[in-house]
């Protein structure tokens, strides 16, 4: 292995605390004013969906929209039953099988 | 939101440490699994022992590190493999923004360290019970998620990864499930299933074009932004903006 590892580590710590620490510092000290705080409140419901949705529709770099994608039906399973207010641990693992299932039968 | 009295009444006013605990143990197992898999996977590129605790604690996100060793191991140049580190984790600063107002009246010192933990999984358990996210539930739900990543890599740095392909368990999935579910729990008002649905929409258009993050970084901007600026303010329901 390379001799510059810890340098590297070193540049990778200092470049994610500047993602993580700023705004954290900024915006807890002082009141914000409302049309911010509504952007605040909708900040969640843009990122999750971001993060979740593309793991499951997009394989390899293509759409994978079809009834064949396991990730399809798990994400279904799993959004059904939270809007129903069952409980998370259940949901997650109830879909987590499903996938399993389907993965182990293609 | 008083708008719906049975989510109010399963959602406490103050949440604890306890209760961000137990609601992220859905994720502790792929948490740890996963944590298992980039301890092996560092190893076999040739990091030591050191340097793979070292990474993980001092960087502590783990998207970023999985990108990152395949680069060291390549004889990448430090500062791309940086510069990469930085647009994966990009996200973060939205995240950071969001948890703040949970943050008001904490010393400086200790949000220095709070913002250390800051990861995907504690972010969507916060934000899924309370607006603003309560303190003691992110903190206590970034304790099972950090404490459970770094118990993962160092099993995995002991004795390479314990599951070769956690895929075939659906173990990867229990990721986009939880945040699928954390999402589904927050839809209320018409505004919030379009805002929802635009950036999963927009999230997967970029995915498919941009390399790396940058469309969870993208679409989260662009559509927070856009919704914020054309919704009337007052449907930031003021109510639950109090904190307990």
């Amino acid at each position: 292995m390379r001799s510059d590892v810890w340098l590297v580590i070193a540049g990778m710590a200092v470049a994610t605390y500047l993602t993580r620490a700023p705004m954290l510092l900024a915006l807890a000290r002082r009141p914000l004013p409302p049309r911010a705080r509504l952007w605040l409140r909708l900040v969640p419901l843009a990122v999750l969906p971001a993060l979740a949705v593309p793991l499951v529709l997009v394989r390899d770099g293509r759409l994978a929209l079809g009834w064949t994608n396991p990730a399809l039906w798990g994400a279904v399973v799993v959004f059904v039953l939270a809007a129903r207010r069952v409980n998370l641990l259940l949901s997650v693992s109830i879909a987590v099988g499903v996938v399993a299932l389907l993965r182990a039968l293609a | 939101m008083t708008s719906r009295p049975a989510a109010a009444a399963a959602r406490p006013a103050a949440g604890s440490v306890r209760d961000g605990f137990v609601g992220s143990l859905a994720l502790v197992p792929s948490v740890f699994v996963y944590g298992t898999v980039f301890g092996g996977l560092a190893v076999q590129k040739g990091m030591t022992a050191a340097q793979v605790l070292g990474m993980t604690v001092l960087v502590f996100a783990g998207a970023s590190q999985f990108v990152a060793v395949p680069m060291l191991a390549a004889g990448a140049p430090a500062v791309a493999i940086v510069v990469t580190t930085y647009v994966v984790n990009m996200r973060h600063y939205l995240m950071a923004a969001t948890l703040a107002p949970a943050f008001r009246g904490y010393p400086r010192r200790w949000l220095a360290l709070i913002a250390h933990l800051i990861n995907d999984e504690s972010f969507a358990v916060a934000v899924a019970r309370s607006r603003p996210p309560d303190a003691r539930v992110y903190l206590g739900s970034a304790a099972a998620i950090s404490g459970a990543f770094v118990a993962g890599v160092a099993v995995g740095v002991a004795l390479g990864g314990l599951v070769e392909r956690p895929e075939r368990y659906g173990l990867d999935f229990a990721f986009p499930a939880v945040f699928l579910a954390l999402v589904a729990v927050q839809l209320r008002h018409r505004a919030d299933w379009l805002v929802a649905i635009g950036a999963a929409a927009l999230a997967v258009a970029l995915a498919l074009v941009l390399p790396g993050n940058w469309h969870i970084v993208v679409a989260g901007l662009v559509v927070s932004l856009l919704a914020a600026s054309l919704l009337p303010v007052d449907d930031a329901d003021e109510g639950e903006e109090e904190r307990a």
